[in-house]
């Protein structure tokens, strides 16, 4: 039997820096990184803006200070300012340690690492790369794990933790190239597996792989999950894809326009026009959308961003990626035609509950990332916080496993567990009468998330959507898998995620139900004001008897006191 | 209003999508499948792909993930060429069919295949290891976090363009090289390579180089330009090619290795013959040695099937020819001036 100190589950910015730090911290240990697709192909390299960062390279005054503040007013008012602290001020070191193993940064005249302004920052703070900052981070963390010789298992979907009493002993992961169930003996577990936005189906702008794996393991496991009714949205996705069509797009001039042919924000923003806060464009939108105003199609209802009046010169030297994006996703060519588009849901606040070392209730698990919620972003992140997020906790994570693998001695998974495992893969392929599909659940999940628990929210519209997915939870267990191989079976691994899925819509709808308040990227229609007295505090849940059960915790405070946020 | 103006109409078709198919597990050689759907213009190739697994068969098995082209990971061969599925639009390939309405989809080629459209990726993940494909930094890991290395936009601008590599192996599948030597080093690899060697945060620049040289790297490369016509994000990787052979010659001269010294011999032509004489090319490559042991007996039957080039390369010196001399002398001289003023800085 093979014992690891440490596993990680997930290949992105966390679990990789995660990894790397590890090794730093004891070369001895023996680290394995487990990755249902190859390390470089994960999320974060989707990532395009930049991580903030006070260098003060660009503005000299800019402080750590200043991005505390402007982190902890964005989340308004939910991120714990402890953590807010260590995220805020690490970043300038992180991202010079990043510099300094070869991420290629833009650059200033004076040869230091460029910076630019971003949306809820008082300073022009974000570190870049062009436009594919977060690729190139990947990059950089994916040749340098290669060369310390961290050992990959790429394409290996974590099915569950396994437990020894109340703490973790390892995990069990199916192999996909192979189809055979596996044990992870392990002192530690880190997850860093990524969002669960993809909940919304085609009205999300993530990878189809961001199922929340780890939180749905942690969860299924009694771990509690934080936060979870917090979910971001984007205002403008491509209609079929969801893909972002970026601020930028605005920014040059771009109308929003609705059926009727209105430039529908000289309703909500008569001065700022498209160019409003973002929450409060995607709330425009949907609103529009949601009165008849407009376009139908197959692919659901859709407004129109129309860049035509910008001439073809522009749009051919400002906008060549959204123009190409628009081409190869869509079909049009923003030249000719309008864009069709409408919000998307793009980045999940919530996640496993850890504290500010990345260590969750349970000996032995770990979580970083956006799969876990420290937490930093509160109610609503800042962009550019993201990465920056992935690669702190990512690396405090790591060490901290490092530290702590010593002290846990774990009995051996047992054959009678992964024959269990096994079993419970091999029901969904037993033919039966009558069965249900996976791409026909996993569509009604997105349209029951975003009908019901999307940007507008109402309790009697939560409670609806509750109930649809109790409903599709019922109509999984008669779910078929009908490839029955074992080699590289994305049938069953697609089915797998919808089932993660699924457990953690649960979270999304209870936690949205019982905020009786708006805050941050939650909106309710029957509560619209921040309820500070009632409602300042984090939601947690804990798997009970197949339903969520709600906790709360308290938010850390530090030294700034709750204000209204306006900007 | 009307439902007529809300209503977006658009183009419908029947597409006919013949995909690769093999299960290790139950066939004994790939084969053909016929998908015929119904779709709308502007639809992608990964979509239509994702619509005939969920409705219509669900064991068809491929990679996807990000679906916004940055991921790499949908990369497969449609209408005979590499690129993402996610990216390709189905109209847009409609125009290019042999038969009407018919699109042929295979796995990329070069990779051992697993299943339907999903190659084994492990070769160019150990080739990256192989030529060491990450920064080695100068700057010793303890003191890592503390200062930035200056870096000019300039210098920068040097990689920019190769870190656009999202390694989707289009370049892999398409390179001519590969098909013939599994162990060639492989375009993403050459480009990767460069892109360390010109950065000055690196330490490894020559034991990288090394490695290059030898059999089955950089020199091996026959400049047929598929990679950078298949590149899907349009990088100029020949130019990388080409940087690491300059660097090669500049660093380690023409004597070390045979792809070097065929070089070499072809500049030696140009200047002295205005034209390429093969007959003895391989033995100034590769010496005499070499030469008689591997080439003679093709020699032989070149004579017998009197496939010989013409001898002896008896050129007389006309005016183009004189013209082009000068125009290589005049060539070699800012090659010359350029390496003294990069050895001076």
């Amino acid at each position: 039997m093979k014992l690891f100190d440490i596993v990680i589950v997930g290949g992105g910015g966390a679990g990789l820096y995660a990894a790397m730090e590890a090794m730093k911290t004891n070369p001895g240990l023996n680290i394995a990184v487990i990755s249902k697709i190859y390390p470089n192909r994960s999320h974060t390299s989707a990532a395009q803006g930049g991580a903030n960062a006070a260098l003060a390279n660009k503005a000299k005054d800019d402080t750590v200070e200043m991005h505390i503040f402007d982190t902890i007013k964005g989340s308004d008012y939910l991120a714990d300012q402890d953590a807010v602290e260590v995220l805020c001020s690490e970043a300038p070191k992180i991202i010079r340690e990043l510099e300094n193993m070869g991420t290629p940064w833009s650059r200033m005249e004076d040869k230091t690492i460029a910076q630019r302004p971003f949306g809820g920052a008082g300073r022009p703070r974000c570190c870049y790369c062009a436009d594919k900052t977060g690729h190139t981070i990947l990059q950089t963390l994916y040749e340098q794990c290669l060369r310390k010789g961290v050992q990959f298992f790429n394409e290996y979907f974590a099915l569950d933790i396994a437990l020894d009493g109340s703490r973790s002993k390892g995990l069990i992961a199916l192999n996909i190239k192979t189809g055979k169930i596996e044990a992870f003996h392990s002192r530690t577990v880190v997850f860093a597996t990524g969002g669960y936005a993809k909940m919304y189906w085609n009205r999300s702008s993530n990878a189809a792989g961001n199922t929340g794996d780890g939180q749905a393991i942690a969860y299924r496991a009694g771990i509690p999950l934080k936060d979870m009714e917090f979910v971001q949205f984007h205002p403008t996705g491509l209609r079929k894809s969801g893909l972002l069509v970026t601020e930028g797009a605005r920014g040059e001039g771009g109308y929003l326009v609705n059926a009727l042919g209105e430039r529908f924000m000289s309703r909500y923003a008569p001065e700022k026009m498209e160019l409003g806060p973002r929450d409060l464009v995607s709330r425009s939108l949907e609103t529009e959308i949601l009165e008849g105003r407009g376009f139908d199609s197959p692919a659901g209802k859709y407004l129109h961003l129309d860049l035509r009046h910008l001439g073809a010169d522009l749009i051919k030297s400002r906008l060549p990626q959204i123009r190409e994006m628009c081409m190869y996703f869509e079909g049009v060519d923003p030249i000719d035609e309008p864009i069709p588009v409408r919000p998307t849901a793009h980045y999940s606040m919530g996640g496993i509950d850890t504290d500010n070392f990345g260590r969750t209730i349970m000996e032995g698990v770990y979580a970083a990332g956006e799969c876990g919620c420290v937490s930093v972003h509160g109610a609503n992140r800042l962009g550019g916080n993201s990465l920056l997020d992935i690669l702190v906790f990512g690396r405090i994570t790591g060490r901290a496993a490092a530290e702590e693998a010593g002290k846990f001695n774990p009995s051996p998974i047992t054959d009678a567990e992964i024959a269990d495992k096994e079993h419970e893969i091999r029901s969904f392929m037993r033919p039966s009468g009558h069965y249900e599909r996976y791409g026909t659940l996993r569509e009604e999940l997105g349209q029951a998330l975003a009908q019901n628990v999307g940007i507008f929210r109402e309790a009697s519209k939560i409670e609806k959507g509750i109930e649809q997915i109790s409903i599709l939870k019922e109509r999984f267990s008669h779910v078929r898998v009908f490839d029955t191989s074992d080699v590289y079976n994305t049938n069953l691994i697609q089915v797998l995620e919808l089932r993660n899925m699924l457990d953690l819509a649960d979270t999304v709808a209870a936690g949205a139900l019982v905020r009786e308040e708006s805050r941050g990227s939650h909106t309710r229609t029957d509560f619209p004001v921040r309820d500070d007295e009632n409602w300042h505090k984090h939601t947690t849940y804990t798997l009970e008897k197949g339903r969520p059960h709600l906790g709360f915790k308290p938010v850390t405070m530090g030294r700034y006191e709750l204000q209204e946020r306006t900007y | 209003m009307t439902d007529s103006t809300i209503q977006h109409t658009e183009d419908k078709r029947d597409v006919t999508f013949r995909v690769h198919r093999f299960n290790p597990q139950v066939d004994s050689k790939p084969y053909f499948d016929d998908y015929t759907i119904k779709l709308e213009k502007g639809i992608t190739v990964l979509r239509a792909l994702n619509y005939i697994k969920e409705h219509v068969d669900p064991s068809l098995t491929f990679r996807a993930f990000c679906q916004a082209g940055i991921c790499g990971s949908c990369a497969m061969r449609i209408n005979n060429m590499s690129k993402l599925a996610c990216t390709t639009q189905v109209w847009d390939e409609l125009g290019k069919t042999r038969e009407p309405d018919v699109i042929k989809v295979e796995p990329l080629r070069n990779l051992p295949l697993i299943k339907d459209l999903v190659v084994e990726m492990d070769p160019l993940v150990g080739k990256m290891q192989h030529y060491e494909n990450w920064v080695d930094s100068t700057m010793p890991e303890e003191q890592w976090g503390r200062k930035e290395f200056l870096v000019s936009e300039e210098e920068f601008q040097k990689y920019d363009k190769a870190t656009d590599c999202i390694l989707c192996a289009s370049c892999v599948s398409e390179c001519t090289i590969l098909r013939a030597h599994k162990e060639y080093v492989s375009p993403a690899v050459l480009l990767k390579s460069y892109r360390m060697n010109v950065d000055s945060r690196d330490g490894h620049h020559d034991q990288r180089l090394a490695e290059l040289v030898k059999d089955h790297g950089v020199w091996d490369c026959t400049h047929c330009y598929r990679c950078q016509e298949t590149c899907v994000k349009h990088i100029p990787i020949m130019d990388a090619i080409h940087g690491i052979r300059e660097d090669a010659i500049e660093r380690r001269g023409t004597k070390d290795t045979s792809g070097a010294r065929h070089a070499e011999a072809f500049m030696e032509d140009i200047e002295k013959k205005g034209k390429l004489v093969e007959a003895t090319l391989p033995i100034r490559t590769n010496g005499m040695a070499w030469t008689m042991k591997n080439l003679l007996p093709m020699a032989f039957k070149m004579v017998v099937k009197r496939r010989t080039p013409p001898p002896p390369p008896l050129v007389r010196s006309t005016k183009d020819i004189e013209k082009f001399r000068e125009e290589f002398r005049e060539m070699s001289g800012h090659v010359a001036k350029d390496h003294q003023k990069k050895s001076g800085e």
